[in-house]
């Protein structure tokens, strides 16, 4: 039996149940080697689902919306587990709200070259690190050689290349705010952008105001970043967001000892809502 | 050859140019001591705009992206030596994310010297006016801030009555009995 | 009328003295319409830009006016205008017919949009037909023929080898006739554009009149981010909202995209959001692509240019969209209702 089946089989037995209100999983899209999130509640559609390579969306964000209708039945790889890891610390589920499929993952394929994604060749975790049951067992996958690679190449540069470098991708964005709706880790009620009272950010795009919006979601999210790659993956102007993440990572594994956030549910409070009297002084 | 040469960016500086700092300051100590510096009669650059926070605990990122935005050179922020907050705890939160925040500027390509974070205690009058002068210089031998920033796309004409009204504290917010 | 596909550049530089004239291009990774000139790279292999032609009329960020106080404590208002002669050469039809949404919206039924008008008076639009279509290409089912733009100035029809150039307008041909050292005298036969996708729109703008509260949409709804990628790609989504950056009694107003996607865009002052769900707000930009503008304005306001459709990260598909509604039972008579 593949994951596939083990999949299908056990969503319709939860559905059919009532343990679960909705499962999440994929459907087959209308192109060729395509697939798009697929929620259900209807025991019916179980045959719907597919697990295979192409398999691009990471699912925990829709866990936060189906919540309040029941027991969200959900796949989960690396990736997503830790999505719903960080949903759980952040308070916005709780871990009896779902129920967990875990299955190993060797990594998705990009449909239109045929090459592994990026945020896939550049996880770490590909086997889930919470869940109720396993279909399949779990995938060994080669660990990427150097986790902040794309971070010392920027570093590399000097000064005002570098203003140029991330001139340059702020000129791009179009503010779509895709990166932030798809985030795990972005779960505010109200996000500080769509705060028009407050007015924190304008709302004329130029380089300057789409700074602000890009490093102030960064601050927001550095300590929690579960690295899943998916702000980078569905970006419509492909802006290396990953490079901006993994630079707060790499600081703050630097300055205040390994760190990686949402491994697990009892993990301690992330770096930057706690402090240590033996922090290092650089201010004095 | 000036500083402001070696920079390279000579070209961009108009003449007069002052450089333009925000202070952030923490309520209970360098607010202190900066009026400490004052009733001392100290002098330093008017070129710092002293703005009071809470406490450096308080100080938001953003505060930082926007005041350069908005038109400033550089930024200091300043607060209670660690161990002497008022709130206790506030500036060793402070301390972790301004580490790291200082550390994704550079990352974006600001010059280190152009945000900066100090511990001066309501007592240190001597350092604040040390602080704000050394700050002042590096910014000036930086020359203007090299990002984009919101200014260019206002385009606006030059304020009628010159820039100093623009410095000056605005007249809605002066009390009635100052004006008359 | 014919015109060889080497002399495009001369062609360009040529057009180019003295008017900014925009071509597709791959700037920094984007392909978008970018000012002809040193450095950029035409790209009239791209079937279609990632976004849309419709800045060059209606600019995600623009200037209205300047406002300031004189010395008597009066506001005065400085307009802005920054319409100037431009080019758009290598427009797809699909997205000249997207222009003919945005005339309709900001030129007709009593409303002129100054900004827009002056722009699109000063527009130049040289279309290039498709000779072959992207995997998300459907504007044959959306009534557009890749190799026909009736609204363009100048239609460049894809032979292959040539281009045939049609001149459709005075405008167009006032521009042809200064293109004599480019083009020569003769006819070709364009090459037939093969789409691979295809949709029923039959029926679709009367079928949804009665599917208001139909279940589609919350399952269309419940997977979508409601981010605003679709929108902003969208070659004739329109909406915009109006805000001021102000220094003491000094401000410029201006006006920029804004996304039906977005909770704040229906957010009222009092703190009422009458479309306070990714469901009422998914709902409205497809009812408002297939329905409420064909009843407004007598046509679709998606052009089939499939640029949604590449783009969405979570691949929420129109023509799946219309297909559902094509498949759903929903009696005739609901509309009369």
């Amino acid at each position: 039996m593949t994951a596939q089946d083990t999949i299908r089989a056990r969503a319709r037995e939860l559905l059919e149940s009532g343990e679960v209100a909705s499962f999440v999983g994929w459907e087959a899209g209308r192109f060729a080697n395509q697939t798009t999130p697929l929620i259900i509640s209807d025991p019916a559609d179980a045959d719907k689902l597919v697990f295979n390579e192409y398999c691009v969306n990471t699912l925990a964000k829709y866990v936060r919306d189906l919540v309040p209708r029941g027991k969200v039945g959900l796949v989960v790889r690396g990736c997503d587990s830790r999505g719903i890891v960080r949903l759980i610390i952040d308070q916005v589920i709780k871990r009896e709200d779902v129920y967990l499929i875990g299955v190993g993952c060797s990594g998705a394929i990009d449909r239109k070259s045929g090459e592994p994604l990026k945020k896939c060749v550049e996880c770490r975790h590909n086997n889930p690190v919470i869940c109720d049951e396993m279909a399949g067992d779990e995938v060994a996958k080669d660990e990427p050689a150097d986790r902040f690679a794309e971070v010392r190449e920027v570093e590399l540069m000097a000064q005002p290349e570098r203003s140029r470098f991330f001139e340059s991708v702020y000129a791009k964005c179009i503010r779509c705010y895709a990166c932030r709706d798809v985030c795990p880790c972005c779960t505010c009620r109200e996000c500080f952008v769509d705060a028009r009272r407050e007015n924190w950010v304008g709302k004329q795009n130029n380089v300057a105001e789409n700074r602000f919006y890009g490093l102030t979601r960064v601050m927001h999210i550095g300590d929690r970043c579960i690295e899943c790659g998916e702000c980078e993956r569905v970006c419509p102007m492909d802006l290396p967001l990953m490079k901006l993440n993994r630079k707060v990572i790499q600081d703050l594994n630097d300055l205040f000892g390994e760190f990686e956030s949402s491994m697990s549910l009892d993990e301690g409070p992330e770096p930057l809502i706690t402090y240590d009297l033996a922090d290092r002084e650089e201010f004095m | 050859m000036s500083v402001v040469e070696a920079n390279g960016a000579a070209a961009q500086v108009p003449e007069n140019w002052e450089p333009k700092i925000i202070a952030f300051c923490c309520h209970w100590c360098t607010y202190t001591g900066a009026d400490l510096a004052g009733l001392n009669r100290m002098n330093y650059p008017a070129n710092v705009r002293v703005l009071r926070i809470p406490c450096s605990g308080r100080m938001n990122p953003q505060y930082v992206i926007e005041a350069l935005n908005k038109g400033c050179d550089g930024v200091l922020v300043c607060g209670c030596h660690p161990g002497d907050c008022h709130y206790v705890t506030g500036n060793y939160f402070a301390r972790r994310r301004m580490m790291i925040f200082k550390r994704l500027l550079e990352y974006e390509g600001l010059e280190p010297d152009r945000f900066q974070v100090r511990w001066i205690s309501g007592a240190e009058a001597g350092k604040f006016r040390d602080t704000v002068m050394s700050v002042v210089e590096q910014v000036r031998a930086l020359g203007p801030l090299n990002l984009t920033r919101e200014i260019p796309y206002f385009e606006l004409p030059a304020v009628p009555d010159g820039e100093e009204a623009f410095d000056a504290v605005p007249e809605e917010v002066v009390p009635e009995e100052v004006s008359a | 009328m014919i015109l060889n596909k080497k002399n495009l550049t001369p062609l360009l530089e040529n057009m180019a003295a003295g008017r900014d004239v925009f071509v597709p291009a791959r700037v920094d990774g984007v392909a978008k319409f970018a000012l002809f000139g040193e450095g950029v790279e035409c790209a009239f292999d791209l079937v279609n830009t990632t976004m849309p032609p419709k800045d060059l009329l209606f600019p995600q960020t623009q200037k209205m006016y300047h406002f300031d106080v004189d010395a008597n404590g009066n506001y005065r208002i400085h307009e802005y205008d920054e319409s100037r002669e431009q080019v758009v050469f290598g427009i797809r039809p699909c997205d000249m017919r997207s222009i003919v949404c945005l005339d309709e919206v900001f030129l007709t039924k009593g409303f002129v949009d100054e900004f827009y008008a002056n722009a699109r008076e000063k527009l130049l639009t040289v279309c290039i037909g498709c000779a072959s279509a992207a995997e998300t290409c459907f504007c044959e089912s959306m009534g557009v023929d890749p190799q026909a733009a009736p609204n363009a100035d100048i239609m460049l029809q894809d032979c292959g080898e040539v281009y045939r150039v049609l001149a459709q307008t005075p405008k167009g041909e006032a521009e042809v006739a200064n293109w004599a050292a480019f083009v020569e005298e003769g006819d070709a036969e364009p090459v037939a554009c093969e789409l691979s996708l295809a949709v029923n729109m039959e029926g679709v703008v009367d079928k949804l009149e009665g599917m208001y509260d139909h279940p589609i949409w919350e399952n269309l709804s419940i997977k979508c981010l409601n981010c605003g990628t679709c929108t902003y790609v969208c070659p004739t989504c329109h909406c915009f909202d109006i805000s001021q950056d102000m220094r003491r009694k000094d401000g410029v107003r201006f006006r920029c995209w804004d996304s039906c996607m977005f909770s704040e865009y229906t957010m009222m002052a009092g703190g009422h959001n009458p479309r306070p769900e990714k469901l009422e707000r998914v709902r409205n930009r497809f009812m408002h692509k297939l329905n409420f503008f064909a009843r407004r304005y007598g046509m679709s306001l998606c052009v089939g240019c499939g640029r949604c459709v590449e783009k969405c990260p979570v691949a929420l598909d129109i023509t799946r969209l219309i297909d559902d509604i094509g498949a759903c039972d929903v009696a005739p008579a609901a509309q009369a209702e």
